[in-house]
């Protein structure tokens, strides 16, 4: 009996160490961890983003400008990545596909690392901050493009 | 007759004055039997130039917009109470004084950046002493110049344990030119003080500690200067980013511990100068990352895990007359960091020697360990820290230098501790 007991018990360690090999997204331990591509501590939940790599290990990023300057720089990673993902402004916390995102460049948002690049889920939801903020709307690729050539709102 | 002159126009001078004091100096004061009872009321009443003065007591407040050159001043320490309704007070104009307020409860909000005090696009803004309880953001300024922040004390939540978000930063600078901020102390916030696009700004005097993230943050932020200031226990003490042209000297950096902890953060900056600073138990004193042309002199590395950690992007940098003690690792690297120049530091695990006792040591110390090589490469291997295998390794490597960057090196190593303060002497035989 003892020895069933010890047998479940190791079964059961085993499954919780190869369920942390799984390729999925973590939660980003916000004050906890840097930034992969500027080495801030990531610590606003509104801006953070994740990388996860095909081998499932996650790279934390203080903001989406972070992120789309890591996988500019690194584009075979950014292409076999598993999950590509930013905070969703509107739900401090909650991670959403970047590639689907809509992305709000606005002045009135500074985001941490200077590009005023603020994520949101739906189009609508980001329609709506664009009457309230202003600014321009753009997809994860227009995103990514105004990272590489350092645009940013006048 | 110039003498007459001379008297006429002093004379003049002082009558000017008087009735400028009469025209401008009057006074509006709040308290609960005054003509005012409301701080709101008596900004609104009050013409350009006047003071308001608030007497003790609490004031359930906010929503507070000052749009003409005015004085706050509080006596006898009275509260404004924000009731975490909104921001307390909106800064509209140029030349205004805020003064002696305690001010609190502002609530945590992600859409609205809420703080106790904001100033919006002005000039000549004043906040002195003051004490910010329980808020997002304690003083916020944007596009605005030549302002100052002085002998204010903004207290946030206990951040030990706390590794959400829902901070703001206690002194709060975006687009700012000319501002001194000094004599203050912060805790408990995002950011002790976080300057975000300013120029030619000066930072002294200041305690920050226990913030989650840093004591003090530039971001692109040109032209600084900060000195005498006190980082302690916040994520990280200092972060300069994307920044040039940066004068750091006399501050102390202490324990700042944990996994992703800094003394001090150098991310992409240039042209800037570390004289004089302490850093004391952090996981790492300096961690330098593309930073070029930095001159290091005459700082303290004590008790750190790594006292500086050089990375192989970074070039032109010179280190000279610093201590190192009891620190871990005195140098680690990533690769090959021989653009950059060492000389004349006090190295305690050096054990060279001086045989014609100029008290510069006869053979090269080489900072960067083997061992230190091998937890930059695989940050595991420090569990091996202080066995025999590592100090063997170590030893050899020392004798027989093959992975250890050659020119990584300081060819006159010190024999004695520098005593920053009274060794003045030394500094100048050797210069």
């Amino acid at each position: 009996m003892k020895s069933i007991k010890l047998y479940l018990c190791s079964l059961s360690m085993a499954l919780m160490v190869l369920s942390g090999c799984a390729v999925e997204p973590q939660t980003i331990p916000y004050g906890q961890a840097n930034c992969a591509h500027c080495n801030m501590t990531v610590a606003d939940n509104r801006y953070g983003a994740e990388m996860v790599n095909d081998k499932g290990k996650p790279y934390f990023f203080d903001s989406a400008e972070c992120l789309i300057a890591y996988v500019n720089e690194q584009p075979e990673q950014g292409e076999k990545a598993a999950y590509l993902l930013v905070s969703d402004f509107t739900k401090p916390g909650e991670l959403i596909a970047a590639r689907n995102a809509a992305f709000l460049q606005a002045k009135a948002l500074p985001s941490p690392m200077g590009m005023y690049l603020t994520a949101v889920a739906d189009n609508a939801a980001a329609t709506q901050m664009q009457q309230e903020y202003g600014g321009r709307l753009l997809t994860w690729e227009e995103a990514a493009q105004a990272v590489r050539n350092n645009e940013r709102p006048e | 007759m110039k003498d007459l002159n001379k008297l006429y126009y002093i004379l003049c001078m002082l009558v000017l004055l008087l009735t400028a004091n009469v025209a401008f100096g009057s006074t509006l004061k709040v308290c609960k039997t005054c003509d005012y009872t409301s701080v709101k009321q008596a900004v609104k009443q009050a013409k350009p130039g006047e003071t308001v003065l608030i007497e003790n007591g609490v004031y359930q407040e906010y929503g507070i917009e000052i749009t003409k050159p005015l004085t706050i001043l509080g006596r006898n320490n009275p509260v404004i109470d924000g009731n975490y309704k909104g921001q307390i007070f909106t800064v509209l104009s140029d030349n205004v004084t805020i003064e002696g307020l305690t001010i609190k409860n502002i609530a945590t909000s992600y859409r609205h950046d809420d703080a106790a005090i904001r100033v919006v696009e002005r000039s000549n803004v004043r906040i002195l002493n003051n004490t910010i309880l329980n808020t997002f953001f304690g003083i916020y300024l944007q596009y605005s110049d030549n302002c100052v922040v002085k002998g204010n004390v903004v207290t946030g939540k206990d951040v030990t344990g706390l590794n959400e978000s829902a901070l703001g930063n206690a002194i709060h600078l975006w687009y700012c030119d000319n501002v001194a901020i000094s004599n203050n102390k912060v805790k408990g916030h995002r950011d002790g003080i976080y300057l975000e696009f300013v120029k030619d700004s000066e930072v002294k005097n200041n305690l920050s500690q226990h913030n989650l993230r840093y004591g003090l943050h530039f971001m692109f932020s040109d032209r600084n200067v900060y000195t005498h200031n006190i980082f302690r226990q916040n994520g990280a003490g200092v972060a300069v980013m994307y920044t040039r042209d940066i004068r750091m000297e006399h501050n102390t950096f202490e324990n700042n511990w944990g996994a992703a902890a800094y003394g001090l953060l150098l991310k992409d900056i240039t042209n800037s100068v570390i004289h004089n600073n302490t850093f004391r138990r952090n996981t790492t004193g300096i961690y330098m990352e593309s930073s070029n042309r930095l001159d290091i002199q005459r700082n303290n590395f004590d008790h750190n895990g790594w006292a500086v950690r050089l990375l192989s992007s970074c070039s032109d940098d010179v280190f000279k007359w610093n201590n190192f003690t009891g620190n871990s690792f005195d140098v680690s690297t990533n690769g090959d960091s021989k653009l950059n120049h060492f000389e004349n530091n006090y190295w305690d695990k050096y054990s060279g020697y001086d045989l014609n006792k100029d008290r510069i040591g006869d053979v090269p110390y080489r900072p960067v360990s083997l061992y230190s090589m091998l937890v930059e490469r695989v940050p595991p291997s420090v569990m091996f820290m202080r066995s025999f295998m590592v100090d063997m390794l170590d030893n050899i490597e020392k004798v027989l230098p093959s992975f250890i960057p050659e020119n990584l090196v300081d060819e006159q190593p010190l024999m004695s501790k520098i005593d920053h303060d009274n060794d003045r002497k030394l500094a100048q035989i050797l210069r």
